[in-house]
């Protein structure tokens, strides 16, 4: 597809987040290349591959924690980097949810979860706490809401990182590896959480390796490699009949143990 | 030796010595003030992307860094009414260790600042945060915990250096000291005594300092 023929974007109908030839370099490295990728409104894409391919930056530049150097990215409707697009206010519609947690450790958990409703929203924080204390409840973290981040364990800890961010009431939540900085035990607690928010209708982007989470909510695995989106289709196909070699490598590596 | 040791002096003198006390007291405390807000201003101006604010804060804070106190202190204290500014000696001396401590805050904050990990900001820009809120509601409060214990480092340099105001005739501590010294010949009752009242003022700020970990300690809110 030639740039020429493209229909300019925001004239057609485009998904939520919508990639069109994105690319982008880390001084001579390539780490997106030609990134194009359309997610529907309720969509959940899970992005896999293989560490250093690109997958964490991807989501990264749709709330512009990461810029691109050329290309579309067109997020709900909003041109991001473009200087007449408000990314403080895009950014309010998009959560995100890191690896690392990012709590605040200064804040108690509800303090966390309305602290940016508070602030940036400016809901009453009667109200606000009100919703922190359900959406926590609802993490089945009921009984943590006054406990501070360093009194909680790593589960807790993302359980709260989701609450924070859906207290801010997204159109799309992001999320970037949120079980690999987990103990065993306590990553299909995340996980139930995040199935819970995809059924409720959430567009959402994850980075994950977690196989049991793609094929219970994804509706399509994008499988990247070296900065390029490789493969992409359902998860069925993907996890059962990968069609080229770097999938067919990367999940043997995954899928050994 | 020790036959020779004058406590009654020292005791004729304590209300000298006492008024010295005050004086150290008070004009530490208003020169940290002092040192504070330029430490903050420096700060503030030394985290600008644009050179057009930091450069001149970092030669600043280096000029401060790189030279002793005594030759800033002269400097304004000789240089000043050179220049017109004819101000009294108090007022000099305030100056000069407001503007000396100013600069080494001024680095405190920023490494408090800067201590602050990537992982905070992102996740308040990814809220939707300005730099203000951001600021104001997660990277100060949490740099204001990390700053605190070489902050009152700093204050007790900031006493000890009070010192050197001496030199330009306010009657301070050290001043008090070398009164009781030319008056009675007798150094050694003279600089014994403010030396003990400066360990006192070192206790009384480090007490101070055990306090606030104590408190920032109970905070319950550390990593």
């Amino acid at each position: 597809m030639t740039k020429a023929g493209m229909t300019q974007p925001g004239l057609t109908k485009t998904g939520m987040i919508d990639f069109r030839d994105v690319n982008k370099w880390f001084g001579a490295l390539n780490v997106l290349r030609d990134i194009t990728l359309s997610v529907e409104p309720r969509e959940v894409v899970v992005v896999c591959g293989p560490s250093g391919s690109g997958k964490s930056t991807l989501i990264r530049c749709i709330n512009g924690l990461e810029t691109i150097k050329d290309g579309h990215l067109i997020v709900d409707g909003q041109r991001v980097g473009d200087p007449a697009t408000n990314m403080t206010q895009l950014r309010t519609e998009i959560g995100f949810v890191f690896q690392s947690f990012n709590l605040y450790p200064h804040k108690t958990a509800l303090e966390n979860v309305t602290l940016a409703p508070i602030h940036v929203r400016k809901i009453p924080r009667a109200e606000a706490e009100q919703a922190g204390r359900e959406l926590l409840a609802k993490v089945g973290l009921a009984d943590k809401v006054n406990a501070y981040p360093a009194q909680l364990s790593g589960g807790q800890q993302q359980r709260v990182a989701i609450a924070r961010c859906l207290g801010m009431r997204p159109k799309i939540m992001l999320f970037d590896e949120p079980t690999s900085a987990l103990d065993p035990e306590m990553i299909s607690e995340v996980l139930d959480v995040m199935v819970a928010v995809a059924e409720e209708g959430m567009t959402m982007m994850v980075v994950t390796h977690e196989m049991g989470f793609a094929r219970k909510v994804a509706q399509r695995v994008v499988f990247m490699d070296a900065g390029a989106i490789v493969e992409s289709g359902t998860p069925d196909e993907f996890f059962s009949h990968p069609k080229t070699d770097r999938s067919r490598a990367f999940l043997s590596k995954i899928l050994r143990h | 030796m020790l036959e020779n040791f004058s406590f009654r002096t020292i005791v004729e003198y304590l209300p000298l010595f006492g008024q010295g006390l005050v004086t150290t007291v008070w004009l530490s405390a208003i020169s940290f003030v002092g040192a504070l807000l330029v430490g903050i201003a420096l700060c503030a101006m030394n985290l600008q992307r644009g050179w057009l604010f930091r450069a001149p804060a970092k030669a600043y804070i280096d000029a401060v860094r790189a030279t002793p106190l005594l030759a800033q202190l002269y400097f304004l204290y000789f240089g000043l009414p050179r220049l017109g500014f004819v101000l009294p000696e108090l007022v000099v001396g305030i100056l000069a260790l407001s503007l000396n401590s100013g600069a080494y805050i001024a680095e405190i904050i920023r490494a408090g600042i800067l201590s602050i990990p990537r992982g905070q900001v992102e996740a308040s820009v990814a809220s939707g945060m300005t730099y203000t809120q951001r600021m104001r509601l997660v990277v100060l409060p949490q740099a204001f915990k990390v700053t605190i214990p070489p902050l009152l480092g700093q204050a007790i340099v900031l006493v000890k250096d009070s010192a050197l105001l001496s030199l330009i005739s306010v009657a301070e501590l050290t001043r008090a000291g070398q009164l009781l010294a030319s008056d009675r010949f007798m150094p050694a009752e003279g600089f014994l005594t403010i030396a003990a009242f400066y360990l006192l003022l070192y206790y009384g700020l480090k007490a101070l300092a055990g306090l606030s970990g104590r408190w920032l300690g109970t905070a319950g809110a550390r990593t």
